[in-house]
């Protein structure tokens, strides 16, 4: 059934693009790659691994396993305003109502047998334990091997060293449960064609910076994070050039206008997830979202012959998998490199990155007279959510903003 | 010329008219109920009536409050953050930390020197501590709410309810009656409840206060019991009150109306 229905949604969506064979339509593209991943998780032959955020995910497509974040799922669920009926099944079954919901939904998911069955599990223990708990218990529940990626918060020699060889031996494991062994050429090519995509992601993010930005609040939307998912592949790579060509393109014919952009902000963490007018909102006080915490490439170019090695300076350089004053001085430089006029952290729910460093970040950003606000919303449990008080905090810090 | 802020809350609907030199010609204050345009409606007439004006001598109506945007005929809406902060710089120039404390939120406002809101905090969670806390615990006390202000006159203990949930604090407050514990220690430890919640409020906008006026706006302002207690949670001899801190919001909306007419 699920098949069914992300088949029905790659139709459609290709549809739409062929209307149209020279358009850009990054987003377009995008959902269509999401949805295609959609279908290859839930086809009968593929090798499925479900995984924590900051999996090797270029090395795992070169090893032919179709692999994907849980909490992708849970946005997922959130977004087709289908996450609710998860989230009462895993409250009924006993998870705390207050535990992070991108969690929540994903393990009702797995509870009603809504998810593909996996072939193995790959936990990492950044950006959060939570998710290793999701894990572990999926590990349980499908009787499936569970191997633990353990991410040290710093970047040290040891560090990179003591992650390098379990990505090595990671790499062994997933051999061992796919009967094909990690082929060195096959993993070069990919990691080659991260580099690639990683170029691309670069100059999107550097377009965006300029004033005025010529994305609007929604087009960059959970790019950062998702686009991990096509590492490694060539559909990775044409995506990115289609995000950087439509911004190209909207810079080329002028397309935004600097009036809608009187107010510059930087979305901390994760975004909304289900359906919620916020770019209306902030677009009324003429306020928009020019950069996410998540959106940047913090990391060297792979090294197609260190290859272990590379991956784990890429894991290790994301400032949720170090401390928080990595996290504070990324985000000041974000700040500043995007010349923006406030911040938004949506403190999501139950979720101890975003809450439990909430003063730390306010007071980093503050200090280099960035003003912040602070929310305390669940991202993906609408029930929770209230919208008039979260249009009120938006347009009280908008006006405090413009004075 | 005429300006007209009116402030539509969760539990009243407020109205100010001023005048080109800023005074205050006329203002009322009605319950919003759940017809919140007939309560527009009626604070509208009463401010004309107290005046003597007509809707035709008002040059601008600037709307304020969650029902900000249900006013038909204004010329803005303003959020209420923004509104207090300006209505108390008119009533009690010289504030620095505006504590608010309304129907159904509560909010923190540091201003600057130059009366722009620096930051904000509101409560998100849950209405305890606000106006709707205060309404469900005088039910459970059995009190008037006007009564609820003195009732902690001579209270020593250290009870504190429980300031997460006003259903929660409500059973508290029945299980302590029957526990034989005396309503004044009970009022005490409600008002400290609240004060606990706001002085975290506070302390995220402000992480230093000393030194800074402090005053308090929305109809809790006028419970002598929880200005007690914010006092001594804030650690501060002077809590300023306006005359009229239920109407400060309206205020606000009022004078902004005729600063953007100017
Ligand atoms: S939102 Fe927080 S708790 Fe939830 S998955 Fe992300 S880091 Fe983990």
């Amino acid at each position: 059934m699920m098949y069914d229905y992300f088949s029905s949604i790659v139709s459609g969506i290709t549809a739409k693009l062929e209307e149209d064979p020279h358009g850009i339509h990054a987003r377009k593209r995008y959902a269509l790659a999401v949805a295609a991943l959609g279908q290859r998780l839930y086809s009968e032959n593929a090798r499925i691994a479900w995984c924590g955020v900051t999996a090797p995910f270029d090395l795992l497509n070169s090893m032919g396993v179709t692999s994907c974040f849980v909490e992708f799922v849970g946005a997922m669920l959130a977004s087709t305003e289908t996450a609710e009926l998860f989230m009462q099944e895993a409250e009924d079954a006993g998870y705390a109502a207050d535990s992070c919901a991108y969690h929540r939904a994903v393990t009702g998911a797995m509870l009603k047998s809504a998810m593909p069955v996996p072939d193995f599990i790959i936990g990492t223990s950044s950006p959060c334990t939570a998710g290793l708990a999701v894990m572990e218990n999926m590990a349980k529940q499908y009787r499936k091997d569970l191997f633990v990626l353990n991410v040290p918060q710093s970047e040290s020699p040891a560090a990179v060293r003591f992650l390098a060889l379990q990505i090595e031996e990671m790499a062994g494991f997933v051999a061992g449960h796919t009967g094909q062994a990690l082929s060195k050429n096959r993993l070069g090519e990919a990691l080659e064609l991260t580099n690639e995509a990683t170029v691309l992601i670069k100059e999107i993010y550097g377009l965006a910076k300029q004033k005025p930005s010529p994305v609007d609040s929604r087009f960059l939307n959970n790019f950062g994070v998702v686009i991990t998912l096509f590492m490694g592949t060539r559909e990775g790579v044409d995506i990115c050039r289609a995000f950087r060509d439509e911004l190209s393109h909207r810079i080329a014919t002028s397309a935004m206008d600097p009036s809608q952009e009187r107010i510059r902000l930087m979305w901390v963490q994760n975004r909304i997830q289900f359906p919620f007018p916020m770019e209306s909102m902030l677009g009324d006080s003429g306020a928009k979202i020019v950069v996410d915490e998540l959106n940047d490439v913090t990391w060297e170019p792979m090294d197609p012959d260190n290859p272990f090695e590379s991956i784990a300076r890429r894991i290790l350089s994301i400032p949720f998998s170090r401390n928080v004053d990595s996290r504070v001085a990324h985000l000041q430089e974000l700040a500043r490199e995007y010349q923006i006029d406030g911040a938004i952290n949506p403190c999501h729910w139950g979720c101890r990155q975003g809450t439990g460093v909430r003063g730390i970040i306010s007071n980093g950003l503050r200090e280099i007279g960035v003003p912040v606000l602070n929310l305390e919303i669940d991202c993906v449990d609408s029930r929770n959510l209230a919208k008039g008080q979260i249009q009120t905090r938006f347009e009280a810090f908008t006006e405090m903003i413009q004075g | 010329m005429y300006f007209l802020g009116i402030d539509i809350g969760s539990l009243s609907c407020d109205a100010v008219l001023i005048d080109e030199s800023k005074n205050v010609v006329a203002s009322s204050v009605v319950p919003t109920g759940v017809r919140n345009l007939e309560a527009i409606a009626r604070v509208t007439k009463d401010v004309l009536e107290q005046s003597g004006i007509s809707e035709q001598d008002i040059a601008s109506t600037i709307s304020t409050g969650y029902g900000r945007t249900r006013v038909a005929n204004r010329d803005g809406a303003v959020t209420e953050i923004t509104c207090h902060a300006k209505g108390i710089q008119e009533a009690v120039p010289g504030t620095r930390i505006l504590i608010d404390i309304g129907g159904q939120d509560s909010k923190a406002i540091h201003i600057g020197e130059n009366g722009n809101v620096m930051d904000f905090a509101m409560n998100d969670k849950c209405a305890a501590g606000t106006g709707r806390f205060l309404e469900a615990m005088a039910r459970a006390l059995e009190v008037d709410i006007l009564d609820l202000g003195e009732l902690d006159r001579g209270a020593q203990s250290d009870l504190v309810l429980s300031s997460m949930c006003t259903v929660f604090a409500e059973s508290e407050v029945v299980s302590l009656i029957a526990n034989g514990t005396e309503q004044r220690e009970i009022a005490r430890g409600m008002n400290r409840a609240i004060a606990s919640r706001t002085f975290s409020l506070v302390k995220r906008v402000a992480r230093e206060i000393d030194g800074l006026t402090i005053s308090m706006s929305g109809g809790v302002a006028l419970n002598s019991g929880v200005v007690r207690a914010l006092r001594e949670s804030l650690k501060t001899d002077t809590i300023h009150i306006p005359e009229r801190p239920d109407t400060i919001g309206a205020l606000g909306a009022a004078l902004i109306a005729r600063e953007r007419n100017a």
